[in-house]
This record gives structure tokens, sequence and C-alpha cells, in this order.
């Protein structure tokens, strides 16, 4: 499905020059669930909106569903962005007027056509995260952890073929963040593709594929041999909390 | 449809998060827009005064004037004028093709009239039967100047009331007797007020038989002017051509010669008086035209400003999968919102201060929907001219920048 073959990236700044990805090569297969893992400013970020297809790689190849994304326009880009990928991001990146149900129906707003279903659509997929009761909160009236299951949702309503989440626990405490893997492992066991860019190991050893990136360059690619549910550490720190 | 809901709902939604950038846009529509209503109201109010006031004088859009002397219509008021135009000329202009009818007068010297030991100074014209009708103007009693009158040079006499209050009191006038200058007169009947025209009071005067006026109150028959109606409105230059045709060749006027006579149309007239109104009213345009220029820039100004600081919405839009041109289509909707917003409170702004130019200084105004339409285009206009550069702004941003 994601086929990177020597993917670079370097940035440019009036005369500097910063090489950020080195030459990435990665199959990524539907139904994974991939963790990207490294230190800070080894370039995970810069790898996922590649993947994400927010920003252009400077150089190699991205196949995505055999098409070679290099060969698209602006417009096709957002158009697949609209149709075939979710994205979570570690701030949330929520519209902070408008509400939860809102969130959820602007990707429907770029869909070319709104669909009929869209209202009940946007309503299970946040009966999905468990946030049918939210329906008209604001940003501002709900938790972090909320807030992150409303972005979720957003991903998520335009039917993706891949969710990407860059850092989706980075900003919430121990308690949300067992909750929001263990909603992305809900969705993994459903089927979907997913790809986390994470530096908490912990997390990493929530997901299926694990992928360590230093400084641009791929160092280790391996399967998580048992990789920890969340809803039973969940369920270990309801119960420590009694 | 619903999509179109949702994007509008998404511009309202925005703007109203910005309130009060959106206000400061605003207000310079609001004075630019409001300024232009005024003058567009002051402007349609003349122009109704006018047009009232020329169907008061028997100005229809059938008909024109035809006035003794030449000049140019508008330089000659107060010029004394040849005396040119001859019942000669009147029974010409009847034939020609396309008149209707010719009604014509004749102005006598300002007079000395006395009744009982009353005494006044007045304007004394001669008339024939068509002459009231001709100009909308109703008798209040008695009766007016009869072709039997016209064929008999009888010595009666019609009053406008201020005649009558100068002379009579609140003596019912009709039957009782006058003197113009020497000659005496019998009241037959009183016209009803019209009130003053302005610069003159159109009450302060007197109706007699044209062929009386010619023949007993001055020394010659000739014409101070006639009013020429058309068959057909449409046919008014064409008839206008034609008469000046006979006039001139009635007159002997060789080639080259300009006319000793001046023919006035309603159209010229309306330009006339609108031509006096114009530096005026060119000036007012020009001020607001700035202030509507100014507050185009301004406009552009807060949207940059706005879009810099919506940076990371803008980011989020374009993450979902929004295109550079939805997102440059979101923002130029946006200001054209404001400005439309802008330009209808400018409108309301607008027509209140008409309404008190008309309530407290009497200025005459009139409302127009087409005013109400250019009002709306004009300020639609601005928002998309100065929401152009913002909206390229908003629609170039990288979405991961955006994003940071
Ligand atoms: N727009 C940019 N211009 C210049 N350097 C950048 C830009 N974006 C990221 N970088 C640099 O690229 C490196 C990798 O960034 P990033 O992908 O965000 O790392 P990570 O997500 O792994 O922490 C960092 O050193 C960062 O400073
Ligand atoms: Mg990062």
């Amino acid at each position: 499905m994601i086929k990177l073959k020597g993917i670079t990236k370097t940035y440019y700044r009036g005369k500097v020059e910063t090489p950020v990805l080195l030459g990435i090569d990665l199959h990524v297969r539907e139904g994974e669930f991939l963790a990207i893992m490294g230190p800070s400013g080894s370039g995970k970020s810069t790898l996922l909106h590649i993947l994400g297809l927010l920003d252009r790689p400077t150089g190699g190849s991205y196949r995505l569903d055999g098409i070679e994304v290099s060969s698209l326009s602006d417009d096709e880009l957002a158009r697949l962005r609209n149709d075939k990928l979710g994205f979570v991001f570690q701030a949330f990146h929520l519209l902070p007027k408008s509400t939860a149900l809102d969130n959820v129906l602007l990707p429907f707003t770029y869909a070319g056509h709104f669909p009929e279903d869209a209202n009940a659509r946007a309503r299970r997929a946040l009966g999905r995260v468990g946030l049918e009761h939210r329906l008209h909160h604001r940003p501002g009236e709900m938790s972090g952890g909320e807030c992150q299951r409303v972005a979720i949702a957003r991903a998520l309503v335009n039917d993706p073929e891949v969710i990407f989440a860059d850092e989706p626990t980075g900003n919430l405490d121990q308690r949300s963040s067992l909750e929001i893997i263990s909603i992305l492992q809900g969705l993994h066991a459903e089927g979907r593709t997913i790809v986390l860019v994470t530096h908490d190991t912990a997390v990493g050893c929530m997901c299926r594929r694990l992928l360590r990136v230093v400084y641009g360059k791929v160092v280790s690619d391996e399967p998580v041999a048992e990789p920890t549910v969340a809803l039973q550490q969940l369920q270990t720190l309801k119960e420590a909390a009694k | 449809m619903s999509l179109a809901w949702r994007l509008l709902k998404t511009a309202v939604i925005s703007l109203w998060a910005f309130r009060s950038y959106a206000a400061l846009m605003m207000i310079g529509l609001i004075i630019g827009i409001a300024s232009l209503t005024v003058i567009h109201q002051i402007g349609q109010g003349a122009q109704q005064v006018v047009s009232s006031r020329m169907a008061s004088m028997g100005f229809g859009a059938d008909a024109f004037y035809i006035s003794s002397g030449g000049g140019r219509l508008g330089v000659r008021r107060g010029m004394k004028r040849a005396i040119t135009l001859t019942p000669q000329d009147a029974a010409s202009i009847s034939q020609v093709d396309g008149v209707a009818h010719v009604v014509p007068h004749k102005n006598v010297a300002r007079t000395q009239v006395t009744a009982g030991g009353n005494n006044t100074n007045t304007r004394v014209r001669g008339a024939t039967p068509g002459w009231a009708a001709a100009r909308n103007w109703p008798l209040l009693q008695g009766r007016f100047v009869s072709l039997t009158d016209i064929r008999q040079s009888a010595r009666v006499a019609v009053l406008g009331t201020t005649v009558v209050r100068e002379l009579f009191g609140d003596v019912d006038p009709v039957g009782r007797r006058l003197r113009i200058g020497r000659t005496p007169f019998i009241v037959v009947g009183v016209l009803k007020s019209k009130g003053s025209s302005g610069w003159r009071d159109r009450d302060d005067i007197i109706l007699v038989p044209l062929s009386t006026a010619t023949k007993r109150l001055s020394r010659d028959d000739k014409l101070s002017g006639m009013r020429v109606t058309m068959t057909d409105a449409s046919r008014v230059e064409e008839v206008k051509t034609e008469v000046t045709n006979v006039l001139r060749e009635n007159h002997s006027l060789l080639p080259g010669v300009p006319d000793d006579f001046l023919i006035i149309t309603p159209d010229e007239l309306m330009k006339l008086i609108t031509r006096q109104s114009r530096s005026l009213v060119a000036m007012l345009t020009f001020v607001s035209a700035v202030s509507l220029f100014v507050s185009g820039v301004v406009i552009m100004n807060i949207m940059l400003v706005a879009v810099s600081e919506r940076a990371y919405e803008i980011g989020v839009r374009r993450a979902v999968g929004a295109r550079r041109r939805d997102i440059l289509y979101q923002i130029l909707m946006e200001s054209l919102i404001v400005a439309a917003a802008g330009g209808v409170c400018g409108l309301l702004v607008g027509l209140l201060l008409s309404y008190l130019a008309t309530w407290l200084l009497a200025i005459p105004t009139a409302f127009s929907p087409t005013g109400f339409l250019w009002a709306l285009g004009f300020s639609a206009g601005v928002g998309l001219l100065f929401g152009v550069a913002p909206a390229k702004k908003a629609a170039g941003l990288h979405p991961v920048e955006a994003l940071r």
C-alpha cells in the first residue's frame, strides 16, 4: 500500500541546508499497525508529513496504492488526503470555535460533495470514540483526552485507508494516553492501517511493528513480539486507583 | 445546497470569531456607502422636485415650449429679450406633422391693477382656453377664458390667489370689476393656488384673453411664447427640428444667423437643473470614492493580519483535504460577506441620514431601489477586490508551516 524508496528531505533556509531525511526505504502493507520511534529531531514528523501527503520529499520515490505521488498536483494530493488519509496530531488541531460535531464534519466540507448521511456518519464516528455525549461541546469545554478522541473521530469519519498519528499521546496524561491507544488498537483490530509516531517506548510496544529512525535513517525495523494491550493496562490503572 | 450552506456557516462562524476585526473593516465601508446613499437620495429627491415642477409648468414628456428671443437655455434669465413670435408662427406650427396643440400666450409688462380702493402691481398674461389645462392648473372658482372671450376680445380676467388677496381680501371677487392700467375688466374666475416656485410667486398673475392682451393692453400682436404638444412623445426631437425650420423660414433667417427663438424640451430643462447640482454631487462622489478605497485598503490589511493569526486554522483545513482554492474562496467569501454587511449597514445609516436631512433641513430626498442595488454591488465589489490579496496569502500557506 505504501512504498518508500530512498526518500530524502532537505530544508533550505536561505543558503543553509538542513538535511533531515537521508534516504528512507519503507513498505507498509494494508492492516499494519506501525510505530515510528526515534529521538527528538530525528525527522519522524517530517517523515509522517511526507507519508501523509502534507509535504513533498526532496528526492526518492513514494508510491501510494501504486500511484507515484510526486507526479500528482497539489489539488490531487488534497483530494487524496481527504479521501484516503486521516490525521491525528499531538496538539489535536481542532477548530476551537466549532463544536465536536462540526469538527468531525469538516472533512466532508472538502469532499467535493456533501454526503446526505454526513451527520449520521459524524455521530457514528464520535460514538466510536465514546463521545456521543459531547456532540455540541467546543474544544475549550473538553479535556485533552476528549479533544484527541474528537480528532480521531475526524480522522475516521471519511473511512480512510490509513490513519497517521504524530505523537497522539504527547500532550496527555497516562490514563488518557491509554484510552487513545486502546481506541487505535481497536481500529487496528477492525483491519485499519495505522502509522503512529512516538518517542515513548511504552506506546511503541503497543503497536505491531516498530521502526526506529535516528538522524534521518532507519536503524531497525522489526515486529513487536508481544504487543501490550492498552485496555488491560487501563484496567490495572483503574484498579490501582481504587 | 448543504455544502453551500456549510461554507456560508463556516464564513459566518469565522467572522463571528473575529468580530472586532470585522467591525473595524466595516466602519470605512459604512461611512462610504452612507455618504453615497445620501448623495443618491438627494439627487433622486431633486429630480422628483424637478419633474413635479415641470409637470406643473405644463411640461409633459410629450410637449415642448417655444420662447421668443434667441440665446441659450440657462444663461438667458434676466436678459432683455426680443419678442419675435407671431400668431402666424403659431398657425404654421399647428400645421406641422406630429403637432397636436399649440397654446400661445403673451406677457404684458407688469401693470398697475386697481379694484375699489386697493391696488397692486402684477404680471398680466394673455392666454387661450387651453392654457390652464396645459399647465394642469385648475380653477378655484368661476370659469377660465373662453373661445367667445377670444373672439370678442372680451375684457374679462382670471386672477391668481395673491392678486385676489391684494385687491379683494376675503370678498368673493367673481363678478367684480377691476382696472388693468386704465382698461376696466370683470373678474370671471380664480385660479387655485400653486405656491411659489422658488424665485417667484406663481399666484401673482392675472390672465386675460390672448386677443384682449394683444389688442387692448399692448401695441403689437407678437407672442411671448407657446407650448407645443405632440401627438406622440417619441416624436419630440423630430417635431422640434421641423418647427425650427418653419420658424427660421417665417422669420427669414439666413443660414448662419442664430435662431431668434428658443425651443425648450423637458429633457433639456432636466439637464439644466441637474447640471446645477452636478459639481456638488461630483465632489461628494469623489469623497465617498476615496473613503471606499481607503476602507478597501483597511479591509485588505486587517484581513492580512487575520490570515496570519488564522494560519493554524488554515493548516487544519488543508490537512483534512482543503485545496488551495477552497481556502481562497473561503477568505474571499468572508471579505465579501463583511463588505456586503458593511454596505447594508451603510445603506441603513444613509437612509437614516437622508430622512434626517429631509426632516430637519427640508432637503428633498427620495428612495430608489437602484440605489440599494448600487450600494450592495459597490461594497461587494470592494470586498472582492481587496479580499484577493489576503485570500491569496492564505491559499499560499504551506499546510505543515501553517500548523506549526
Ligand atoms: N521547516 C523547517 N525548516 C528547517 N528545518 C526544519 C524544518 N522543519 C523541521 N526542521 C528540522 O528538521 C529536523 C527534524 O524535525 P522533525 O521531523 O520535526 O523531528 P521529530 O519529529 O523527529 O522530532 C529538526 O532538526 C528540525 O529542526
Ligand atoms: Mg515531531
